[in-house]
């Protein structure tokens, strides 16, 4: 008998490394149990935070006796709960037997000890509602966070030293997992709101160029909604791995793209005659500008490069860097083409707004030229059914 | 007599728990699970009391309650509901509910419940 236990909470700990969700581990532990111990039913109560009482999680077991998960709660001033967390109580804390409670009982037979003998009927009472044999409490440093509560055994034998420390484990490891799961929940709950902190920054970062830059009201935000409709429609083409990361980076890329004409003198940049030679040149070197800037922020990856090539042309007549044709990346191609599409759309100092249709027709004009084809295609699916109408 | 209770649930793991909880306090319980066979069910069996969940399949547990109050204006139902939702408990009360039990429920108000409608 005791080595089947040993086997089995080993067997157990296996299992649960490598079960990273809370519900999941539970119903495994209660698999366990059940498979090991005989029982008519178990289930595991487990505190909720958000309504601070204490609810049947998963349960498992012979039909009329399991009793649904998500059916049945505990409150807080429950005997089955105040046992375990009611400092006055003088009981041993890691265990309610049913079967033992009138020894228990006995022992606080006194009459000064008629509230004791009231908690243990009322007690008795509770374990009988929930037809519990035996309860075993998880703490966590000294917080209850769940209670495993078992039915009657099959051939309704007590429960021996063996299983009790076998169910003790248990519960204590069931405790474990579910904190670590939980922080994992966490975690990524924080991780959440720390991207949104950081695209509200980068957008923030994103308007400094508009309030610089008088012409490019709503620039930005549009090149990003067109960067991620080309991107939706590349998505069945595209070999990248992740494409969750990809969009990400895209958006970020498309929202700074702008950003290195910080370092442009504001009378160049809103210029309303022709400009001379060194004039474009100085303008011409925004996207080297923002790779700059961007360059000390390592975690950017992709993004930099979005910014730094997001005017090269397909065709290798675009500038500051003259690359061409593959050897421009991607998210760069899908930026710089989203980027030409509002800048036709919209009136400038050197052109009035061209209309949607023309602006398409002028975009296809230059598939395999300015623009990448494939990055075409994809805008084209997008906007196509925009232009007839 | 041994007490009666309809239970009108259709998820069967709670019907069947609900019908051993009641069968421990000498009550017996039939159960369906759709709610256009709860009102036959009841002229059936007349029961002491309804335990009426709200979402069923066939017809919604407040068209429910209102045929059996207006079937029997004595019946008494004490309604399931899955969220404290004060709007539809109101509704339940102008449509004759005697009471209602909100899941997740501690069993000891659950016992309190069978004491004041069934055995009192």
């Amino acid at each position: 008998m005791r080595e089947d236990y040993r086997r089995s909470l080993e067997t157990a700990a296996r299992q649960m490394i490598l079960v990273h969700r809370a519900d999941t581990l539970a119903r495994l532990i209660l698999r366990t149990i059940l498979s090991n111990l005989k029982v008519k039913h178990a289930g595991i109560l487990i505190f909720d935070k958000k309504r601070d009482e204490y609810v049947l999680k998963v349960s498992r077991g012979r039909s009329g006796f399991k009793i649904p998960a998500g059916f049945v709660k505990v409150k807080k001033n429950n005997p089955l709960i105040r046992y375990f967390t009611d400092k006055r109580l003088p009981f041993p804390k890691n265990i309610i037997l049913a079967d033992s409670i009138h020894r228990l009982a006995a022992r606080s037979g006194e009459p000064s000890k008629k509230n004791l003998k009231n908690f243990l009927k009322d007690l008795e009472i509770n374990l009988s509602l929930y037809q519990a044999k035996a309860c075993i409490p998880g703490f966590y440093r000294n917080e209850l966070v769940g209670i495993l509560f078992l039915g009657d055994k099959k051939d309704k034998s007590r429960f021996s030293q063996d299983e009790l420390g076998f169910l003790a484990v248990l519960a204590s490891d069931v405790v474990m997992a579910l904190k670590n799961t939980w922080l994992i929940e966490d975690l990524n709950r924080q991780l959440a709101i720390n991207k949104r902190l950081f695209i509200q920054i980068v957008s923030a970062l994103a308007s400094s160029i508009e309030a610089k830059d008088a012409y490019t009201s709503g620039h930005t935000e549009r090149v990003v909604q067109h960067s991620l409709l080309i991107a939706y429609n590349l998505k069945h083409v595209l070999r990248t791995k992740s494409w969750e990361k990809f969009t990400e980076n895209l958006k970020i890329a498309a929202l700074l793209h702008d950003i290195g004409k910080i370092g442009i003198p504001e009378n160049i940049l809103n210029k309303i005659s022709s400009l001379s030679d060194e004039e474009r040149k100085i303008i011409e070197n925004h996207p080297s500008i923002g790779a700059t800037i961007l360059g000390h922020v390592e975690e950017l990856g992709d993004v930099l490069a979005g910014v730094k090539y997001h005017h090269e042309r397909y065709d290798g007549t675009g500038y500051p860097y003259h690359l061409k044709g593959r050897q421009i990346p991607l998210i760069a191609a899908i930026v710089c083409l989203a980027d030409a599409f509002d800048a036709m759309t919209m009136d400038r100092p050197y052109h009035k707004a061209l209309s949607y249709k023309d602006a398409i027709k002028e975009i296809r004009k230059n598939r395999g030229k300015q623009f990448a084809p494939s990055v075409v295609d994809a805008f084209l699916r997008a906007y196509s059914s925009d232009a007839k109408g | 007599m041994k007490k009666k209770v309809l239970i009108v649930d259709d998820e069967k793991e709670i019907v069947e728990f609900l019908k051993h909880f009641l069968e421990r306090f000498n009550v017996n319980a039939y159960t369906v699970t759709r709610g256009d066979e709860a009102l036959d069910e009841y002229s059936r069996i007349k029961p002491d009391c309804v335990f009426l969940d709200i979402q069923l399949p066939g017809k919604d547990g407040l068209t429910i309650l209102k045929e059996l109050t207006k079937l029997d204006p004595q019946a008494q139902v004490i309604m399931i509901t899955g969220k404290e939702d004060k709007e539809y408990q109101d509704k339940a009360k102008k449509y004759g509910a005697q009471d209602y039990i909100t899941k997740p429920l501690d069993l000891s108000e659950l016992k309190e419940k069978i004491e004041k409608y069934i055995i009192a």
